[in-house]
Formats: structure tokens, sequence, C-alpha cells
């Protein structure tokens, strides 16, 4: 019973930051078609938002030493307008151009965060240990719970209802919404569309950024390279899910993040290093069984 | 009316030009310099042959394929399985069957069976995974890489795990990559000639209209699938030769970026459009490479700090998918028509 | 007043011409239907005003402003109601959420209400429905809301593209017994596009008919259609090629 507690917590929380993540992604695929690749330096980038440029190997804790009241709502915002000033400099000259050209511009701009980071601060980890009080563990009927995870699940189902408010109780919501489904009709219908472009910037680049709050007090290390990885899968999950589709998108990043604790366990001890193997496997079989996602969006289907 | 010369002929000169423009890149680079400029010349050919090999699949189909560099890997890993001295590889890969763990060839046998084994490869998986078409099928190759780089990154018995497997033949005269590009870019222009090429292409155009015309798009994406994963292959097997030494990380998403930009920059529907991207952003790089070591200008040494040319690179191709978003060759294949050189849109003649 | 100018416009796809040097002029209140066969142009017209497509020459007015080069939305927001080919409903939002897009750029909320009860009152169906996901909608009802969801913007000027596609007759006498109140009472606009020219003689109005990319007839909608004019152009006999 503690053991799958346990397991459980450990899907939850590790699916939770593949979620917001593939939420972050689907959002903008939504909006503009555009697979964004540099999403995942987005989050490398906030969370070395948090020190002082330098390329020693101990961190100079820069904007981590404010307290959390005033650290999140800053690197939220600096999530939000690295995300924002990428479309207006770079994305809104591809309005026209196809996906894999965007793909490539948005790889090349990844290209360009990610060195800029290496040259501030050299490609060696650093170890910060923000907010420690929160890896202590907390008892769950009888399982030893970090308070961590947790807190991370928590957060993320915060995250997510106020997303879901967000979108089907506002004015900008209900918009994005029918951007994502038909662009050129919303826009028709009167539709600002470099406004809800920019507005879906913002928030996945608060989501991007709170995604780099979590990583950083999980694993207490700043590496250039954290981001790009929870990136692929959560790019995975998005199209799993169904592009375009946000509940999908949520859904897969859960499944993943499930399927790899799950194996982790499954699998015999031998076989265990190859277990992303199998999970990358798994998505062979799924999209094999299901190409347009799991959760293909209504738009896709609405033929009379 | 005239004569109207069949459609080799029509087409022959896309290739000479690609491999004068390549021989003359060659020239510029060992007129320029010596010694360690080999070793640019080296990877630029490699990448030349990777490039087209991508172009071979994505060019033709249309799919974009995150997975190539996959077969890359597999090549790479095949040669040097093959060619590394028996002593060597039986402490280091233990694992290996005894046929390979005594096998000592040439490196050119090598990089043939590197290719093949791609090719072999890619026919298994390309029957499973060439049923999807769009996005899924981008996708579904990506998880392809992540299988190849998860099993090469941890069978530690066969593969040296994540530790670098040494011991390949390093060679370092620059023909044999020459002549592996030129093959490559022959190959892809006569695949994009072919039967199969001109129906995929035509699928990859007016999907709905080729079906009904009676292209099969699975089969036809099958072929150009394995005939990419084998130059690809090739170019990995290349490059192991090139350098000495593999491990899994070398084939992975860095590789696959570069040389997708590479290709998406050229030009992604025309192998003028792969080679020119190889070409044009190997001598940026290579500029920006110079002036990071410190440039005489006028009597003073002008240098860039160092990572900025990673970070003008960058820039660089953003500027040049903003100015020309379907790449240099705006997707259309250099043809000679007489003085000066026409372009051909892809799309109506290869 | 004259509410739309287009002179001389020339809208072409690539090498393909879809619009050739086609002008027209559109007074407030005024009902004009264009007609034609398949591919003569008429959505491409509907789609120049509305900035979807971009003209290569040619200038369009429209409510006194020079809109050509306009983002569709700031063409939208400037009182010019688009209803597309194809029924563009959003199928995962409710049918009301379709219906209140449209409403975003009105300033009197309260104004907005009314048309809401208004176009609920002329389909009830729709009201029935209201929190249901549009996509589960039949054809024939989703071109009602589509046509409602346009008039909820309150526009000066509406163009629907091929209004009495896939509606069973009674309801097509519903859609203009809407529209032609609310030319009426308000000085709506209409610029309607139908393949037949039944419909234009019934409501009467001006006529215009397109083939292969230009305007080759122009007038009273039941003169035209009385007299020869309109079929020998329509099918292109009696002129030299």
């Amino acid at each position: 019973m503690t053991a799958l507690l346990q397991i459980l917590f450990d899907a939850l929380s590790l699916g939770s930051l593949y979620a917001l993540a593939a939420i972050g992604i689907a959002l903008i695929f939504g909006v503009m078609r555009l697979v964004n690749f540099a999403h995942g330096d987005y989050i490398s980038f906030c969370v070395f938002a948090l020190l002082w440029p330098s390329i020693e190997a101990t961190a100079f804790v820069f904007a981590g030493q404010l307290p959390p009241y005033l650290l999140i709502p800053v690197i939220l915002t600096v999530g939000a307008c690295l995300s924002m000033l990428s479309e207006i400099l770079v994305f809104r000259r591809f309005r026209n151009a196809n996906p894999a050209t965007m793909m490539i511009a948005s790889f090349a701009l990844g290209f360009v965060i990610k060195y800029t980071l290496l040259m501030l601060f050299s490609s060696r980890p650093k170890s910060i240990d923000l907010w420690p009080s929160l890896s202590l563990p907390v008892e769950i009927f009888d399982a030893r719970i970090p308070l961590l995870q947790v807190i991370t699940i928590v957060i993320t189902i915060v995250i997510l209802i106020a997303l879901v408010a967000f979108l089907k109780r506002t004015r900008f919501g209900l918009e994005m919404r029918a951007a994502a489904e038909n662009f050129t009709m919303a826009r028709m219908l009167g539709v600002r569309a470099n406004a809800v472009i920019l507005l879906a910037f913002a928030i996945s680049g608060m989501l991007a950024a709170s995604i780099g709050l979590i990583l950083v007090t999980q694993t207490g290390t700043v590496d250039i390279q954290m981001g790009s990885s929870v990136m692929l899968v959560a790019f995975i999950a998005t199209v799993i899910g169904g592009l375009g589709s946000l509940p999908g998108a949520v859904v897969a990043g859960f499944l993943i993040g499930g399927v790899s604790v799950l194996m982790q366990v499954i699998l015999p001890f031998d076989i265990r290093p190859f277990r992303d193997a199998f999970v990358y496997g798994a998505v062979i079989a799924v999209l094999i069984w299901r190409p347009n996602g799991l959760f293909m969006p209504r738009s896709a289907k609405q033929r009379v | 009316m005239t004569h109207r010369p069949s459609i080799f002929l029509r087409s022959l000169s896309t290739p000479l030009i690609l491999i004068l423009v390549l021989v003359a890149f060659l020239a510029l680079a060992t007129f320029m310099n010596s010694g360690p400029f080999n070793q640019v010349v080296i990877d630029g050919l490699v990448k030349v042959t990777l490039v087209v090999g991508l172009y071979v699949f994505i060019g033709n189909s249309g799919v974009l394929s995150f997975g190539h560099i996959g077969f890359t890997c597999l090549g790479a890993y095949a040669t040097a399985w093959l060619t590394i001295p028996p002593l060597m590889k039986k402490m280091a890969l233990p694992g290996l069957p005894e046929f390979i763990l005594e096998a000592k060839l040439p490196y050119g046998l090598g990089i043939g069976f590197g290719a093949l084994f791609a090719g072999a490869f890619a026919l298994v998986v390309g029957k499973i995974l060439m049923r999807l078409s769009g996005i899924a099928a981008s996708i579904a190759t990506f998880a392809m890489l992540a299988v190849i780089n998860t099993v090469y990154s941890n069978w530690e018995r066969v593969t040296g795990a994540t530790s670098s497997v040494v011991g390949i033949p390093i060679v370092r005269v620059v023909w044999p990559y020459c002549l592996a590009a030129v093959v490559s870019i022959v190959i892809a222009h006569l695949y994009a000639i072919s039967r199969s090429g001109l129906a995929l292409r035509a699928a990859r155009d007016e999907a709905i209209a080729a079906s009904a015309s009676g292209v099969d798009i699975g089969r036809e994406r099958l072929i150009a699938f394995v005939i990419s994963a084998v130059i690809t292959g090739m170019g990995g097997a290349l490059s192991a030769h090139s350098v000495g030494v593999v491990t899994p990380d070398t084939f992975y998403l860095n590789l696959t970026f570069i040389c997708l930009s590479m290709l998406v920059v050229g030009g992604m529907n025309s192998l003028s459009g792969a080679v020119m991207g190889v070409v044009v952003l190997s001598v940026i790089i290579q500029v920006l490479r110079q002036f990071e070591k410190g440039v005489s200008l006028g009597g003073t040494v002008v240098s860039i700090p160092n990572g900025l040319q990673e970070i003008a690179i960058g820039i660089v191709m953003v500027v040049i998918l903003i100015a020309r978003p379907t790449g240099l060759t705006r997707n259309q294949e250099i043809v000679w028509q007489g003085w000066p050189f026409k372009r051909v849109s892809a799309a109506t003649e290869p | 007043m004259t509410l739309l100018t287009i002179d001389a416009i020339t809208v072409n796809y690539g090498r393909l011409i879809a619009l050739r040097n086609a002008s027209l002029t559109l007074s407030q209140g005024e009902t004009l239907f264009i007609t034609g066969p398949n591919g003569a142009g008429k959505s491409t017209l509907l789609k120049a005003i509305a900035g979807v497509v971009v003209p290569k020459a040619g200038t369009i007015r429209f409510a006194g402003l020079e809109i050509g080069g306009w983002a569709p939305e700031d063409i939208a927001r400037r009182g010019f109601s688009m209803v597309p080919e194809g029924r563009h409903v959003f199928g995962s939002l409710t049918i009301e959420e379709n219906l209140r897009l449209g409403v975003g750029m009105r300033v009197d909320k309260d104004a907005a209400e009314r048309d809401l009860e208004h176009i609920y009152s002329v389909f009830p169906m729709l009201e029935e429905r209201r929190h249901q996901a549009a996509g589960v909608l039949s054809g024939g009802q989703q071109q009602m809301l589509v046509i409602g969801r346009a008039l909820m913007a309150n526009p000066q000027l509406i163009a629907i593209d091929e209004p009495s596609l896939g509606l069973a007759p009674k309801v097509i006498d519903d859609v203009y017994a809407v529209l032609l109140k609310l030319r009426d009472t308000r000085g709506l606009t209409l610029l309607i596009v139908e393949q037949s020219s039944a419909r234009a003689t019934m409501t009467g109005g001006r006529m215009l008919l397109l083939r292969g990319g230009e305007i080759v007839l122009e007038g009273d909608a039941r003169e035209l259609t009385r007299s020869d004019a309109l079929k020998a152009a329509y099918f292109g006999y009696g002129e030299q090629h």
C-alpha cells in the first residue's frame, strides 16, 4: 500500500511537469500552428534568471534570494517577457510560412537562447538550494512522500483550474479558443490576432517559468539541458493528446509520466536502463493506433 | 517544335552543377589553408552526405523526419564494430558476436556495411512508420531516434554505453569523403527523377489526386525512407572514420537539428537546397570561427568572444528564414539552361 | 450614402487570376446579389473585402476609409460582417459562445443582449441547445448559427456566401425575413452570393453577374432575370473569344 502510494505520487508529480509543459506547447500550436522548440530553452532561461551571470562553478544566487512572494512573480514575468519577446522579434515574421520553416526558426531561436546562457554561465551544472524546507518528507497513509511532490501536484492542479477558468470564463479565453480552432474565421469576427497570440505566448512563458521553478527545487541544480528533456516529452505528449487539444495534452502528459514511473518499477532490473526505449516504443504504438492523437479536437471532425 | 531530350538528360545539369560547387568549395578550402582545415573540409563533406540523405526522404515526401540521425548512429557503430582491431574490441565490446569480434575489415567495407545495416533497419521500421503521415510521422521518427539513442547509450557490452568507442581507423585524406558526397548527390538525383521519386513528389503536393491516380504513397515513402537511410548511414560511418571515436550522443538532437536546419535554410524541397544549405552555413560557421580566433583587419586584430559564434549562426538562420521562408534556393533546382543559371520549380521539373 | 466602393481590384492566387479589374459600389441599406457559375470569383470578391486575401491592384473603400491591406479583424471592427462559404462554426465552443464571439467589438452590451434574444427568437432551436457544443449541429443548423453570429456584431454591411446552401426552404424564408427586416429597420446593407437568381428575383435589389473573374453584367435583379441577358451572360453565349 505505501509502495503503491509512493509510485502514485511519483507518477503524478512527473506527469505534472509534462502536463504543464505540454499545455505550453499546445497553446501556441493551437493559435498559430507553431511547434515551439524554444520552449525548453525558456525553461532553462527562467532557471538561470535565479543566478547572477558568472562562469564560476559556484552559483551566485541573485534573484533566488528574494522571498517567495516576490521571487515567483519575478520569475513568471521573466518567462512571460522572454516568450512574448520571441513572438514579437521572431515568430511574428513567420505568419504565412510553412510549419517546417517555423519549427526550424524556433529551433534557431532556442539555439540563440541556449548559447547566450552558455556564454554567461558556462556549461557546468551548478547547485542551488532554493527552498530547502520543501524537500522534507510528509507522511500520508504511512508513506513518506517528499513535500515537494505534494506541492508540485497541488500547484499543477491549481494552474490547470486557473487556466480552465481563464479559457472558459473570460472574453480573452473565448477568443483564444476560437482562434485555436479557426484562426481566420476568428479574425473575421473581429478577434485581434496579434493580441491573442501575444497572450498565448505570455501564458506559455509563465508555464515554462513555473516548470523551471519546480525543476530547480526538485533537483537542486541549475543546468542548461534541464529544459530540453522536459520539452521533448511534452512535445510528444501534445501530439499523442491530439495537437491543439489542451485537455488531450494534459492527459497525455500525465499518461507519459505514469508510464515512465510504472516501467521503472515493473521492468526487470537488467532492462531498466532501457526504460526510455520502451516509453518511446509505446509512443510509436499509440501513434500507429491513433494517428490523430488520443483526443482529436472537435474542430477536426466537425464535417457534416 | 524542337526535340525534347529525356528527363535524364534535361535534368543532368543539376547534379553536375552541385558537384562542381562542391569541388570549388573544396579547392577554395584547400587553397586557403592546410592542416587543421582538412578536418573542416571533411566535416563539411560528411554534412553534405547527411543532409542529401535527409533530403531524399524529407524533400520528396514532404514529411519532416527527426529520426534519420538514428540511422547515422547505426552506420557509425556498424563500421566501428567491423573495423576496430579485434584485440581492442574484445576488451571494450565483449558482447559482440564472435564473427564480428574477429572481423577486421578495411574502412571502405565498413562504410558499405554500415550503410546497408542502416538501410535494412529502415526497411523494417519503415514498414511500420510509413503508415503515418504529417506530424504523427515526424513524432514517430523522433521516437525511433530516441529508442536507438537509449539502446546505444545503455547496451554496455555491445556499444560501450555512453563512453567513447575508440580505435576506429582514422581516414584523414579528403577523397573518400568527397566521393561519398558525390555518390549521394547522384543517388539522390537519380531517385528524384525516378518513377518513385516523381510519384512521391506528386503525392507531397497533391496527396488525394496522387492516390486517386494509383500512387501507393506508403510504398513510395518506404522506398525513399530506405534510400535516405542508406545515405545517412553511410554519412554516419564516414563521420566515425573522420574522428576515430563514436559516442551515442554525437548522433542525437544537436546533429539532428543542425542537419535539418541546413536543409530548411537551403530549401527542403530541392536537392540544390540540400547542398547549398550545407555549403552556405558551413562557410558562415567557418568564418565566424575564424573571427573567434581573431582576424587581422587593417593591422588590428578583431576577435569576437567565445560562444558568440553559435549565437550568431542562430541569428543568421532566423534572418535567412525571414527573408526566404522557402530557403535559399526557394525550393527550386539549379539547372543549366544556357548562361546564366536558371531555376526551375522542383514541383514541375526535377 | 455610399458604404462600399470597390475600384478595379485584381486578385490572383499564384499565377491564377481569380478576379480581374472588378469594380462596384454599394449604398447603405441596399441589397446586392452576386451570382455566377462556380469559380467565377464570387467568394474571392468577398474575401478581398474581408481582408482575407489582398488584392494585387485596385482600391477598396469601406465606411469612408481606404481598407486595402487592413487586417481582417480591423475591417470587421469597422462594421463588416462576413459569413464565408463552408460554415465555419467553432465546433468545440458552445452555441452561445459562438454567438457571443461576434459581440467583442460592441460597446453597448445591453443592445448586444437584446440582439442575442432576438436571434434566439428567430432560431428557437439555437436557444434550446445554447449550451451544447456547436460541432454537434446539423449542416442547416450550423448555417443558422453562423448567420446569427455575423448579425451579433451589429454590422453595417453583412456579406453572406450562399446562405441558402443546405437550408430547408422554410428556414431560408426565415433567414431572409430577418435580413430584410434588419435592412429596413437599421439600414443594414446586404451583400449576398447566390448561385441561383431565384432568391434575388423574389427579394428584389441589385444583381451582379461574375464570370471568369470579371463582372459581366449588372442591373436590377428582377429586370435581369426577366430578360435573356442574364442567361446569355451566365453561360457566355453571344460573345466572341
